[in-house]
């Protein structure tokens, strides 16, 4: 179980670095079927609708990955500039 | 070097002072306030607490040097009218000046003000303009025909070479930059993007999914490759 959601985190870094955001998405929304206490899901989440200007949506990842995470830096400073937008 | 006065230091007056100081521009900020003037201490070139509406008060300043002079009384319309007049007075070339309404902004223009702004109301069209078309990023208005457009990538539009779209051909449309998030990976093993801008693209670049394209054309043709 536990495999198969690294594997599906790792993918979706695969995904975002490669610029297919929304494929990114889509395994991302699988893991956290399988577990939804890692900050770095809902981070990942957050860059990959950000990238795609899917700011309210971004923002909500962003908080759900502080909320696991007070002190995620990055999640904090995409948020932050969310906000200000 | 451009060197501005700012006179009132709300928050409209203090943003902008900040502002300009950060682009490195010589500021002299204002206020009655000894508080505010204290806030802005270390920010801008100088800030002192001087009632701008004592015209001896102005003059002593050398204000006629300064380029251009920020007027934003919050509390009073008076206030900025008599400092503008003053300015102006004065020789000062380029005064803007905040007004508060129609009123206030046909006296400041009839004082002599160079430019009027309603920071209020500007936002507000902006921000209304943003949740009215949330694809919309910006709009800058050439003409009243023609403008420059910020607009998030159509689906539809994904994967395809500027070529193959033939905005220009089909829709009379120029797209004269294309702004991306380019991910890389973090020495903390996250990833992250940062932004890029591709000017004057070319007709081999292929959009994806997230782009941002500045569009300049027509506003009715814009408003069509909009709804592709």
């Amino acid at each position: 179980m536990n495999d198969k959601y690294t594997d599906l985190i790792e993918l979706s870094d695969f995904y975002i670095l490669s610029q297919k955001f929304d494929e990114a998405i889509k395994v991302l929304k699988k893991a956290e079927k399988i577990k939804k206490t890692e900050p770095k899901l809902y981070y990942n989440l957050g860059i990959a609708y950000e990238a795609l200007n899917e700011n309210n949506e971004a923002r909500q990842a962003f908080r759900l990955a502080l909320k696991l995470d007070p002190h995620f830096a990055s999640a904090q400073e995409h948020l932050d500039r969310l906000i200000e937008e | 070097m451009k060197q501005f006065v700012v006179i009132g230091l709300g928050r409209f007056g203090s943003s902008i002072a900040r502002a300009l100081s950060g682009k490195n521009f010589e500021v002299l900020a204002v206020d009655r306030d000894e508080d505010r003037v204290k806030e802005m201490e270390g920010v801008v070139s100088q800030a002192i607490v001087m009632d701008a509406t004592d015209d001896k008060a102005l003059r002593e300043l050398g204000i006629a040097d300064f380029d251009t002079a920020i007027v934003s009384m919050g509390e009073t319309v008076e206030d900025s009218i008599m400092i503008t007049l003053a300015l102006k007075e004065l020789g000062l070339k380029h005064v803007i000046v905040k007004a508060k309404s129609e009123i206030h902004s046909k006296i400041l223009k009839k004082v002599g003000a160079d430019r009027i702004v309603f920071p209020e109301r500007e936002m507000a069209e902006k921000l209304a303009e943003s949740l009215a078309s949330p694809k919309i990023f910006d709009f800058i208005e050439l003409s009243k025909e023609y403008g420059i457009v910020e607009m998030v990538v159509p689906k539809k539009l994904v994967n395809m070479t500027l070529r193959e779209l033939k905005l220009r051909d089909k829709h009379k449309v120029s797209v004269i930059a294309i702004k991306r998030k380019v991910p890389y990976s973090k020495s903390d093993g996250t990833t992250d993007f940062k932004d890029e801008i591709i000017i004057g693209p070319g007709g081999g670049d292929e959009l994806i999914s997230g782009d941002i394209l500045i569009l300049l054309g027509k506003n009715e043709d814009v408003d069509k490759v909009q709804k592709l």
